[in-house]
C-alpha cells in the first residue's frame, strides 16, 4: 500500500475541484480539493487510477512507481446529445432524418460583420451567401441553388416567427441557427418551404447569477489599391495620339493636348483644362478671372489645374474606415424565471466617402413558469438603423466605384479656388465627380426602425402532451430624405436641384399553436407535433413627396414645402397575403436503429384563386452502428445513412394581385396634357394587369440521401449529402406579342428546373494531453443547375441590361444567368483574313472576329452563344481553430471555384468610344497594331459598331474563381487567478484580419459580385469587400 | 374563407369604369401614348417626333453624342439594322399598346348602356381616328403590319394583308363622325381626322381623294377650340413654348413639365437632343448634318439651289468643325434662308436667349458628330423650371410640344397635289404662301437688331423654271418640305414615299461621309430592303408563326 498525490488541472492548467478518482475496478476512491490536489491510498495490486469529472474526458493511469501523478483533464467535446431545432420540434442532432446544418453562437462572431447572413458564408454547406463590401446594404443567400425564376429568398423563422428579412438582427443575440434544406426537414413549412428555411434562435436566460458580459471590437477597413489599370495622365494623351495615328484624318486638334498631325509631335501635357488646354501665363489663367457665383451656376469661370501626373478616383473617394461594435448583455435567472436583455450599438463607415451603417439595437427575452406545467414568455428585439450608401447605388455606373473609371486622370478634385473640378473641362467625357457627388449626399438620411417578436404559452397537458402557443410578428417602419444639389463641375449637369422625403411600414404576424406528443415504450420512441397556423404578411404602404428648385440649399431649409416646384407625390400599397396551414409532423424510432418521419402541411393562401394545397415528406434513417457487425468496430462511433422524399412549395414567387384584371393609371403611364396646358395633365387609364386566375404555388419535388458519420469519439465527423430537385409550375410570365398592348402580363405555371447537387461537411476535433486544442471544419457545396422548360414556343428570356444590351440569358438545357453573346475567335489582323472570313458587319483589321457558330457564312444574332456561368463548380469553407493554453487561433478560408465573370467595366476602359473616362493600360500598350498582332484588345479606334463595342462578347468573360482568407485571430484568455484579482469571470482579448488576402485571377477588384438571380455575376461597378484590422475584447463581470 | 380573400389594392377593376366617366379616362390612356413614350412600356428611343425614323434615316441629322453611346441608333443612320436591334421592338410595342389601349375602350364602351348616344360617339370617334394613326405609324415604319379592332381576337394577327383601307376607314370614321368643336385643344377634331386621313392618301399617292379634305382644312379647318387654322406671322414660334397650339399646330403631342410624371410628359423622347453641356445640358444627340445645313444657302434672289449646287465647296455653309470655342472664327456670310437659324443650331448664332452659340463647348464630340446642334424641341433660358423639368438629371425634358401636323404641311400637301395633279401654278402659289411666311418673319438677331447671317428668301417669281415641269415643280416641292419641316420627322418617310430614296439617300451618304468619316463609315441605302423597317425578331419569335419578316431582312 501506498499513497499518491497530485495536482488535477484543466489546459489552463487551473485546478479542478471535485474529480472523483478512483481505483480502476473497486469502488474505492477520493476526490480532489478546491485546488485540484488529490491524496489516494492504493492497495496492493492495484495499479490503475481513474480520474472522472462531469463535461471532462475521464482518464486513467498506471501508478506504476510514481508517488505523484498529475493529470490534466480534457474538456468533453463530443456532442452526442447536440439539440438541434428544427421545423416546429427540437432534436437530437442524431435523430435527425432530414438535410439539416446548424450553427451555434460561437462559430458564428467569429466574424465581425453586420448582419447574420453575413456571417452565413461558408459556414453551412449547401449554402451560398453573397455580399457586397456596401455597409448596410443586404446579402444574398441561396440554399442548394436556385428553385424559382421570381423569388429565391429562403424563409426566415425566428423564434417561431416566419419573416422574409433578418437583417435588423444583432448576431450576438443569436443562440443558433439551423437551415432545413431538403423537403424531409423544410416540407413542415409548405407553401414557403422551397427555397429552404433558416431557422434563427435567440439567447436566453439560464438559471442561475446574474451573467454581465461585455463584447466589443474595434477595427479600421482598408480600401487597397483601387484599380491598377489605368492609365494616368500622360498614358491617356498618348492614347489620344494612338487613336488619332489608327484614324482617318491627317491633322486634329485636341482641346487639352494641342494640334496632332500624322508624323508630328506627341502630345503636349496642359498646364490647366479650364481654359481648356492653357498653359501658365495663358491671360485665362489669372485667378482674378476666376468667377463663382453659387446662386447662378451658368455665370461661373472656373479655373482648373491639370493634374499632369494623375488623379487616382478610387483613393480619392475612399478612405480607411473605422468599424465598431459594442455589446452588453445581462442574463440570469430564478427558480420561476428567467431573461436576457442586450444592447448593441454597431457603426460601421464605408471605405466610400460618407457612407455608413450604424444600429442600436435592444432585445429583452423572458420565461415565467406559472405552474410546474405552464410556461410562459416573450422574445422582443428592437432596433433601429441609420444607413448611407453610394449615390446611384451599387452596381451602377453613376456610383462614386465605377466614376473611379470614368473619371479621367487629367482632372483633379478640386479647382484653383477649392471648388470641385469635373467634365465640365471638354474632351474629359461624361463621369461626375465622385468626391463632389457623395459629399453633396452628407445631409441624406435613410433611418429604419424594426420591431420583431412574439409571445408565446407552453403547457405540459399530460406527461407525454404538451400544448404551445405562439403570436409574433414584425413591425418595419422606414423614413428617408435625400437632397439631389444642382451641379456647376461635370459636362452635363444638374441644373435645379430637387428634395425627396419619404416613408414606409410594414409588417407581417404568425399564430401557431402545435400539440406535441412524445412517448417511449420498449424500443419504440414516438414524437408527434400536430398544428394549426394563421399568418398574414406584406402589409404595408409607402408614400413619397418629391419637389424641385430650391431656393437655398442650406440642409436646414429641406422639407417638402419649401420646393418651388411639385416633382411627384406618391404612394404604394402593397396587398396583403393571408394564409391558413395544417400540418403534422411524426417521428418514429425503433430501438434507436431505425428511424422514420413523416410530414406533411395543407396550406392556405390568398395568393390563389384554387386555395389549398398540400406539402407531405417522408424521410427514414437506419443507424447501421448499432448493427452487430459494426457495433464493435472500434473507430467508428457512429452511422447512419437517411433517405428522404417530399414536396416543397414556393407562394412567394407569385404575386397576389397575379389572378385579377386590372386597370389604373399614372402620370408616367397614362396622363396627358389634354387641354395643352404646358404644365399639368389630365388623368388617364390603361389596362394594367392581364389576370390569371389559375396559377398555383410553385412546386420542389425533392429526394435526397445522406450520411452521417463519426469515427474515433466523435472526433472525425462527416455529413455527406446528395440532393436531386425538381422544381416543377415554375412561374414565368411568356411574353405577349406587342399586340396585347402593355398590360403586365400573367404568370403562368409553366417551368420546370432541376438542381443536383453534393453538400459535405467534415469536423475533426481533438485536444491533446499536452494542452493543444484543434478543430478543423470544411464545408463544400456544389450543386449544377438546369432550366428544363420555360413555355411553350419560349427557349429563353434575357436579363442583365447594359450598354451592350442584355448579358445574361435563361435558357433550356442551360444554368440560370448565363453570359451571353459572340465568341470572339480573335482579332482580324488583314484585309485579307476579313475577306476570306464570314460575313461580319464592320469587320476590319484589328477588330473582333466572331466566331460563325452556325456556319451559314454570316455573323448575326443566330452566332451568339453562352459564354459562361457565374455559378462556380464548387464553393468550399475551411475554418481552423487552434488552442494552447491561454491562446487560440482561428481563421476561416473561403474558396469558390470555377464561376465566371462578366467584367462590364471593360466596356468602359478597353475601348476608347465608350464614353471618354479612364482607359485601361491595356488599350495603351497592348491593343492591336499591325506591328502588335499577337495583342487580345482591339485596335484603339474611336469607332463603335458591331465589331468593335457594340455587342455583347466573350472579350468580357473572365475566370471569376477566388480563394478568401476570410478572417484570422488570436486571442488569449487571462488565467483564472489573473480573473480574480480584476473581479471578472472572463476576460479575452483578440487581434484579427478580415479578407486577408484573396487569391484571384479575376481582373477587377472583387470577384464577390452582388446581382439577381437571373442576371448575376456581372461587375457593372461594385463595391468591394476589403481587408480589415481589428482588435476585440470579450468580458464577463 | 374570408380571410383568405384578399382584394388588390390601389387599382381598378372593369366595372368601376363601365360608365361615360370611365370611358373618359381610358380615352386619355390611349391619347397619352401619342409621343411614343410611357414608363411601362419603352423610352425615348421610341419617340414618335420621329427624330431617329424619319429625321436621322432622312438626312437631316447623325446620331450625334459620341461614337459609343447608343450605337443601336448609329444602325439607323448607316442602314445596317438588324432585326434584334431592340429600338425596333419599343418602337413596335408603343404603337400596339397604343391600339390595344383604344380597343379596350371601345368594349367597354359597346358595354355601356342607357346612355346619350352622342356622348358614346364622341368617344367612340376619337378612338376610332387614334386607332387609325397608330396603324398608319406602324404602316410606315414596317410596311406589312397587322390591323387589329375590338373584334379581333387574340393577339396572334398575321401581317398579311395591306392594311391602307382599314386605315383610311378608322380616320374617315372620325372625320364623318368628330365634332368640330371639342372643347380641349389635345383632342382630335374633325379636322384633325381629316388632316390624316389626307396624309394617309397622299402617303397612298390618292391625291385626287386627297385634294377636296386638303381644300376643306385650308378654307374651313378649325382646331378643336374653333380657332381657324392660318400661317402664324412667325415661323420660329412654332418652336416656342409659349406659342404652342397656335393658329398653325393642328395635331401637336401635348408636353407638359412639371406635373408629376417625373418627365415621362415632358417630350420623354426627346430626353437626349439637347446640347451637351448647352441648354438642357444633355447628352449632344441629334446633330444636324453638314448637308442638310448646306441646303439652307440661296441665290442671290433668296431661293433654294434645286439643282444640288448647295453642296459643292463654293456653296457649302462654312462651320468651325475641327475649332475650339476660343479659336477664332469667321461666320459664314453668303446667303442663306432665315428658317436655317430657327431649325439648326450653330457657332455664332445668338441662340435664343442663351448668347451665341459657342461651338464645341456645346458639342460632345465634334470629331465624331460635327458642329451642330438642333433647336426646334429647344427651350429659352427665362422658360427654364417653368416649361421644363425641375429636379431630374436633365432639364432636356420640356413642355416644348411636338407638331406632328403642322398647318404650314397641309399647305405642301396641297401644293404636292397640284403638282401630282398637274396645276403648277396653283402649286406654287401654295409654297411661296410658305415662302413669303418665312420672308416676313423675324430673323434671328443680335442684340443690336442687325441679323445674325446673310438671310435671304423670297417667292418663286411667275413663270421661274422651278415650275415649268412636273418633274421641276417636284424638286421644288421636296425642297421646300425640307426647309421649312427639316428635323421634324417627316424626311425619310417623304423620300420613301416619293421613290427617291434610293437616289437621295446614297447622294446624302456620298456626301456626308466625306466630313463625317466615322459616322457613315460603311452606311449605304439597300433599296430593296431598306424602305421599311425590320420587324423586330422578338416579335416575330413569339409570334407563334403569323408574323413575317420584311424583305431583305
Amino acid at each position: 500500500q501506498k499513497t499518491v498525490t497530485g495536482t488535477i488541472t484543466d489546459e489552463q492548467g487551473e485546478g479542478i475541484p471535485g474529480v472523483t478518482v478512483l481505483i480502476k475496478n473497486t469502488s474505492i476512491g477520493s476526490a480532489s480539493d478546491i485546488d485540484g490536489r488529490y491524496s489516494i491510498s492504493i492497495p496492493d495490486g492495484s495499479n490503475v487510477l481513474v480520474f472522472s469529472f462531469i463535461g471532462y474526458n475521464s482518464q486513467e493511469r498506471a501508478v506504476d512507481n510514481q508517488s505523484v501523478i498529475d493529470v490534466v483533464l480534457l474538456e468533453d467535446i463530443t456532442n452526442l446529445t447536440e439539440m438541434v431545432v428544427t421545423g416546429y420540434a427540437v432534436q437530437e442532432k442524431r435523430d435527425i432524418t432530414g438535410s439539416v446544418s446548424q450553427i451555434k453562437s460561437e462559430q458564428l462572431m467569429e466574424m465581425p460583420v453586420a448582419t447574420v447572413e453575413n456571417q452565413l458564408q461558408g459556414r453551412l454547406s449547401g449554402v451560398n451567401v453573397t455580399s457586397s463590401g456596401q455597409p448596410g446594404a443586404p446579402s444574398t443567400v441561396r440554399i442548394r441553388g436556385f428553385s424559382s425564376f421570381q423569388a429565391n429568398e429562403p424563409l426566415y423563422v425566428v423564434d417561431g416567427v416566419q419573416t422574409t428579412d433578418i437583417s435588423s438582427l444583432n448576431p450576438n443575440d443569436v443562440e443558433s441557427i439551423s437551415v432545413l434544406k431538403d423537403a424531409g426537414a423544410a416540407s413542415i413549412y409548405g407553401s414557403r418551404a422551397s427555397n429552404g428555411v433558416i431557422l434563427v434562435t435567440t439567447k436566453k436566460g439560464r438559471k442561475g447569477e446574474l451573467q454581465i458580459s461585455y463584447n466589443a471590437f474595434y477595427g479600421v477597413q482598408n480600401p487597397g489599391q483601387g484599380f491598377n489599370n489605368l492609365l494616368d495622365t500622360q498614358g491617356m494623351a498618348d492614347l489620344q495620339w494612338l487613336v488619332f495615328e489608327n484614324g482617318t484624318s491627317n491633322t486634329e486638334n485636341h482641346p487639352l493636348y494641342g494640334t496632332w498631325n500624322r508624323g508630328g509631335s506627341g502630345p503636349r501635357i496642359p498646364d490647366y483644362i479650364l481654359p481648356a488646354g492653357a498653359m501658365e501665363g495663358d491671360p485665362g489663367t489669372d485667378p482674378s478671372l476666376y468667377n463663382f457665383d453659387p446662386d447662378n451656376y451658368s455665370n461661373i469661370n472656373q479655373i482648373v489645374r491639370a493634374n499632369q501626373v494623375g488623379t487616382n478616383w478610387f483613393r480619392e473617394v475612399t478612405r480607411n474606415a473605422p468599424i465598431q461594435n459594442h455589446d452588453i448583455s445581462l442574463a440570469g435567472g430564478g427558480e420561476k424565471s428567467r431573461f436576457l436583455v442586450g444592447l448593441n450599438y454597431f457603426n460601421q463607415d464605408g471605405i466610400v466617402i460618407e457612407s455608413f451603417n450604424r444600429r442600436y439595437s435592444a432585445r429583452l427575452n423572458s420565461e415565467f413558469e406559472i405552474s410546474n406545467r405552464v410556461r410562459i414568455g416573450q422574445n422582443l428585439q428592437v432596433s433601429y438603423r441609420e444607413n448611407r450608401g453610394l449615390v446611384a447605388g451599387n452596381q451602377a455606373e453613376g456610383n462614386a466605384i465605377a466614376q473611379g473609371f470614368r473619371m479621367q486622370p487629367i482632372v483633379p478634385v478640386r479647382d484653383i479656388m477649392g471648388n470641385f473640378a469635373g467634365t465640365r473641362a471638354p474632351s474629359t467625357g461624361n463621369g461626375s465627380n465622385p468626391v463632389a457627388r457623395q459629399g453633396r449626399s452628407r445631409f441624406n438620411q435613410d433611418l429604419n426602425t424594426r420591431i420583431l417578436g412574439n409571445i408565446y404559452v407552453e403547457a405540459d397537458l399530460t406527461d407525454n402532451l404538451s400544448f404551445r402557443s405562439s403570436a409574433g410578428g414584425t413591425y418595419t417602419n422606414g423614413y428617408f430624405y435625400n437632397f439631389t444639389n444642382r451641379t456647376y463641375e461635370n459636362g452635363q449637369n444638374v441644373e435645379a436641384n430637387s428634395f425627396t422625403e419619404g416613408a414606409m411600414f410594414m409588417s407581417d404576424w404568425t399564430f401557431t399553436n402545435t400539440l406535441t406528443y412524445s412517448k417511449t415504450f420498449d424500443k419504440h420512441r414516438i414524437t408527434a407535433v400536430a398544428g394549426y397556423e394563421s399568418l398574414k404578411f406584406d402589409i404595408g404602404r409607402t408614400v413619397s413627396g418629391n419637389r424641385g428648385d430650391y431656393f437655398s440649399e442650406d440642409p436646414d431649409f429641406r422639407t417638402l414645402d419649401n420646393g418651388a416646384q411639385i416633382i411627384n407625390a406618391s404612394s404604394n400599397a402593397l396587398t396583403p397575403t393571408t394564409g391558413i396551414s395544417y400540418f403534422l409532423r411524426s417521428d418514429y424510432a425503433y430501438n434507436d436503429k431505425y428511424l422514420l418521419s413523416f410530414t406533411v402541411r395543407r396550406d392556405g393562401s390568398s395568393r390563389f384563386r384554387d386555395q389549398f394545397g398540400t406539402f407531405p415528406s417522408v424521410t427514414g434513417a437506419w443507424r447501421l452502428s448499432e448493427e452487430g457487425f459494426l457495433l464493435n468496430s472500434g473507430f467508428l462511433s457512429d452511422l447512419k445513412v437517411r433517405g428522404g422524399y417530399g414536396v416543397m412549395g414556393n407562394q412567394q414567387s407569385l404575386s397576389p394581385i397575379n389572378q385579377f384584371f386590372l386597370f389604373g393609371g399614372s402620370p408616367n403611364t397614362s396622363f396627358y396634357d389634354i387641354s395643352g396646358s404646358n404644365t399639368s395633365s389630365v388623368q388617364g387609364f390603361r389596362p394594367f394587369r392581364i389576370g390569371n386566375p389559375d396559377a398555383r404555388w410553385e412546386r420542389a419535388v425533392n429526394a435526397n440521401v445522406g450520411i452521417d458519420a463519426s469515427f474515433f469519439e466523435d472526433r472525425l465527423i462527416l455529413v455527406l449529402d446528395w440532393y436531386r430537385r425538381e422544381n416543377l409550375d415554375l412561374l414565368y410570365n411568356p411574353p405577349l406579342p406587342g399586340l396585347a398592348g402593355g398590360a403586365d402580363v400573367p404568370f403562368l405555371n409553366v417551368g420546370r428546373m432541376l438542381n443536383t447537387g453534393i453538400d459535405a461537411e467534415l469536423t475533426y476535433r481533438n485536444n491533446f494531453r499536452n494542452g493543444l486544442r484543434f478543430e478543423t471544419n470544411i464545408t463544400l457545396t456544389t450543386f449544377r443547375n438546369e432550366i428544363l422548360n420555360l413555355a411553350d414556343g419560349v427557349n429563353e428570356f434575357f436579363a442583365g441590361d447594359s450598354r451592350i444590351g442584355n448579358i445574361s440569358i435563361n435558357r433550356v438545357g442551360n444554368p440560370m444567368s448565363a453570359f451571353f453573346g459572340y465568341q470572339v475567335e480573335g482579332i482580324f489582323q488583314s484585309q485579307e483574313e476579313v475577306n476570306s472570313a464570314p460575313t461580319q458587319a464592320f469587320a476590319a483589321p484589328g477588330r473582333f472576329r466572331f466566331a460563325d457558330v452556325n456556319g451559314d457564312g454570316v455573323i448575326g444574332p443566330d452566332d451568339r452563344v453562352v459564354l459562361g456561368s457565374p455559378i462556380p463548380d464548387f464553393t468550399a469553407g475551411i475554418n481552423l481553430s487552434l488552442g494552447y493554453q491561454n491562446w487560440d487561433f482561428s481563421t476561416f478560408l473561403f474558396a469558390s471555384v470555377g464561376n465566371d465573370i462578366y467584367n462590364f467595366t471593360k466596356w468602359y476602359t478597353d475601348f476608347w468610344p465608350s464614353f471618354q473616362g479612364a482607359k485601361s493600360i491595356d488599350l495603351l500598350q497592348n491593343s492591336w497594331t499591325p506591328e502588335n498582332p499577337g495583342a487580345t484588345t482591339p485596335m484603339a479606334e474611336n469607332v463603335s459598331n458591331f465589331s468593335t463595342n457594340a455587342q455583347s462578347s466573350s472579350y468580357y468573360v473572365e475566370d471569376g474563381s477566388f480563394l478568401r482568407v476570410r478572417q484570422m485571430q488570436v486571442g488569449y484568455t487571462f488565467p483564472g487567478h489573473a480573473l480574480e484579482r480584476l473581479k471578472l469571470s472572463r476576460l479575452r482579448l483578440y487581434v484579427q484580419g478580415t479578407n486577408l488576402f484573396t487569391i484571384t485571377g479575376y481582373s477587377g477588384l472583387d470577384p464577390e459580385l452582388i446581382g439577381g438571380d437571373t442576371a448575376f455575376g456581372i461587375d457593372y461597378g461594385n463595391y468591394p469587400n476589403v481587408r480589415q484590422f481589428l482588435v476585440g475584447l470579450n468580458v464577463g463581470f | 374563407d374570408d380571410f383568405l380573400r384578399v382584394n388588390p389594392i390601389g387599382t381598378l377593376d372593369e366595372n368601376v369604369l363601365r360608365n361615360v366617366a370611365g370611358a373618359e379616362k381610358l380615352l386619355i390612356g390611349v391619347y397619352s401614348n401619342l409621343d411614343g413614350t410611357s414608363q411601362n412600356v419603352t423610352s425615348w428611343n421610341s419617340a414618335s417626333s420621329n427624330w431617329i425614323y424619319g429625321s436621322i434615316a432622312g438626312g437631316e441629322a447623325n446620331k450625334g453624342s459620341d461614337a459609343g453611346d447608343n450605337a443601336l441608333v448609329a444602325q439607323v443612320q448607316t442602314f445596317s439594322m438588324d432585326a434584334a436591334n431592340d429600338i425596333f421592338n419599343g418602337k413596335w410595342r408603343i404603337v400596339y399598346d397604343g391600339i390595344a389601349r383604344t380597343n379596350t375602350l371601345i368594349n367597354l364602351l359597346n358595354t355601356i348602356e342607357g346612355e346619350d348616344e352622342a356622348t358614346i360617339l364622341r368617344i367612340r370617334s376619337q378612338a376610332v381616328t387614334l386607332r387609325g394613326h397608330y396603324h398608319f405609324e406602324a404602316k410606315r415604319l414596317w410596311g406589312n403590319v397587322p390591323y387589329l379592332n375590338e373584334d379581333t381576337e387574340g393577339y396572334y394577327v398575321p401581317n398579311d394583308q395591306d392594311i391602307w383601307p382599314l386605315i383610311e376607314a378608322d380616320l374617315r370614321f372620325g372625320y364623318e363622325n368628330l365634332p368640330e368643336s371639342m372643347g380641349e385643344v389635345g383632342r382630335v377634331n374633325k379636322w384633325v381626322a381629316g388632316a390624316m386621313l389626307a396624309k394617309a392618301l397622299i402617303y397612298q399617292q390618292k391625291f385626287q381623294e386627297a385634294k377636296p379634305i386638303v381644300e376643306a382644312i385650308i378654307n374651313n379647318g378649325v382646331n378643336p377650340m374653333g380657332v381657324k387654322y392660318a400661317l402664324i406671322d412667325n415661323f420660329s414660334d412654332n418652336f416656342d413654348i409659349e406659342h404652342n397650339n397656335s393658329a398653325e399646330s393642328v395635331f401637336a403631342w401635348q408636353y407638359s413639365a412639371n406635373d408629376g410624371s417625373g418627365g415621362w410628359n415632358a417630350g420623354y423622347g426627346e430626353i437626349l437632343n439637347f446640347p451637351y453641356g448647352g441648354p438642357g445640358s444633355c447628352c449632344g444627340f441629334f446633330q444636324p448634318s453638314q448637308e442638310f445645313v448646306n441646303s439652307f444657302r440661296v441665290d442671290s434672289n433668296g431661293l433654294p439651289m434645286l439643282d444640288g449646287s448647295y453642296n459643292s465647296p463654293e456653296n457649302a455653309v462654312k462651320s468651325d468643325d475641327g475649332l475650339a470655342s476660343t479659336d477664332p472664327f469667321d461666320l459664314d456670310n453668303g446667303p442663306l434662308d432665315p428658317r436655317l437659324d430657327w431649325t439648326v443650331g450653330r457657332r455664332g448664332i445668338p441662340f435664343f436667349d442663351w448668347g451665341l452659340h459657342p461651338g464645341r463647348d456645346w458639342i460632345r464630340d465634334q470629331n465624331y458628330g460635327g458642329p451642330y446642334t438642333p433647336k426646334k424641341q429647344l427651350y429659352k433660358k427665362s422658360q427654364e423650371g417653368l416649361f421644363t423639368e425641375v429636379g431630374q438629371w436633365t432639364t432636356g425634358l420640356t413642355a416644348n410640344n411636338y407638331n406632328y401636323i403642322r398647318f404650314a404641311e397641309v399647305i405642301l400637301w396641297a401644293a404636292e397635289i397640284e403638282i401630282e395633279l398637274g396645276n403648277l401654278d396653283l402649286a406654287r402659289d401654295y409654297i411661296n404662301m410658305i415662302r413669303e411666311r418665312a420672308k416676313n418673319s423675324e430673323y434671328v438677331t443680335y442684340e443690336d437688331g442687325s441679323a445674325a447671317a446673310n438671310y435671304q428668301v423670297d417667292v418663286y417669281p411667275p413663270g421661274h423654271i422651278a415650275f415649268s415641269s412636273q418633274i421641276e415643280a417636284r424638286k421644288a416641292l421636296y425642297f421646300e418640305r425640307k426647309l421649312e419641316l427639316g428635323l421634324e420627322g417627316h424626311r425619310f418617310f417623304d423620300l420613301v414615299r416619293w421613290g427617291v430614296a434610293n437616289e437621295y439617300l446614297n447622294d446624302f451618304i456620298n456626301y456626308e461621309s466625306q466630313i463625317r468619316t466615322q459616322a457613315y463609315q460603311g452606311a449605304a441605302f439597300n433599296p430593296g430592303t431598306n424602305n421599311v423597317y425590320p420587324i423586330p425578331l422578338f416579335q416575330i419569335d413569339i409570334s407563334r408563326g403569323t408574323l413575317q419578316q420584311n424583305p431583305g431582312y
